[in-house]
């Protein structure tokens, strides 16, 4: 495997999405490639630090206000169906 | 899986905590989703609303052929497409032009060796960055990467909830992992 397929197959090889003998080729490669361990580092790293970063919260208390109507739509539901 | 089928079953049977747990589970995630479709907090938790409401009003019709997570994420994102299409910018998220089958040669734009990520996270600036770089990414690309390594679905379930083919969803994803 040279690096440009290295590059194609980057993300299946991070997703652990490679036939066997396709991911033994790329780990031969990486193992003699200081570029592409780079590139693949520093993808899965930046993965990781978008997955930690990005992950958003609704605000508390628009949260609760959000969750009482629920309830209210829950409760008036099961009231409907209980008549 | 198994703890979805137990939700599904006990908000059949009307009980409220199983609506507490689900709500926990999935409006943060389905909130991150629809702010970074729409750009727009109220909106987007008018969609983190709409997406449970409409799951108590069709919980009974629901038949379990995909899991109940793939379908809260489905409708959140159709609710969004329905937002947007009033907008008049639906388009923007069915690009097909990101959908050729071979996966071209590209190289990430950062090509940095980070010894320290870490200290990303608690830099205020790296993640304003990493914001940025999200936020930039063409609309079919960040739903992709949203779905995939923000919320964590995987192949199968997020080309399910953008109806789209797994293949078309790999594409998409390894173009936004690398831009």
């Amino acid at each position: 495997m040279n690096c440009e397929e290295l590059i194609k197959y980057l993300s299946d090889y991070i997703d652990r999405d490679l036939d066997e003998q396709l991911r033994i080729d790329a780990q031969e490669h990486l193992a003699t490639c200081n570029n592409c361990q780079i590139i693949l580092d520093t993808t899965q790293k930046t993965i990781l630090l978008c997955r930690q970063a990005t992950c958003l919260k609704i605000p508390a208390e628009r949260r609760k206000v959000l969750f009482q109507n629920l309830q209210d739509a829950f409760s008036s539901r099961r009231d409907k169906t209980h008549v | 899986m198994a703890l979805d089928n137990d939700i599904l079953e006990k908000l059949r049977a009307d009980d409220q905590a199983a609506l507490s747990v689900l709500f926990d589970q999935y409006a943060d995630k389905l909130y991150t989703l629809a702010l970074k479709m729409l750009r727009d907090q109220a909106e987007s938790e008018d969609i983190v609303q709409e997406t449970f409401l409409k799951v108590l009003t069709n919980v009974g019709k629901f038949d379990a052929r995909s899991c109940l997570g793939t379908w809260l994420y489905r409708i959140a994102y159709n609710s969004c497409i329905d937002r947007l299409r009033q907008q008049g910018k639906e388009e923007l998220f069915s690009d097909t032009t990101q959908d050729a089958d071979e996966v071209e040669f590209i190289l990430p734009q950062s090509f940095v060796e980070w010894h320290t990520p870490e200290a990303m996270l608690v830099d205020t600036e790296g993640r304003a960055n990493l914001e940025k770089a999200i936020e930039h990414l063409p609309d079919p690309l960040r739903v992709v990467f949203i779905l995939r390594d923000i919320n964590e679905l995987s192949g199968a379930e997020a080309a399910e909830v953008l109806g789209i083919s797994v293949g078309s969803l790999k594409v998409r994803l390894h173009r936004a992992r690398l831009m």
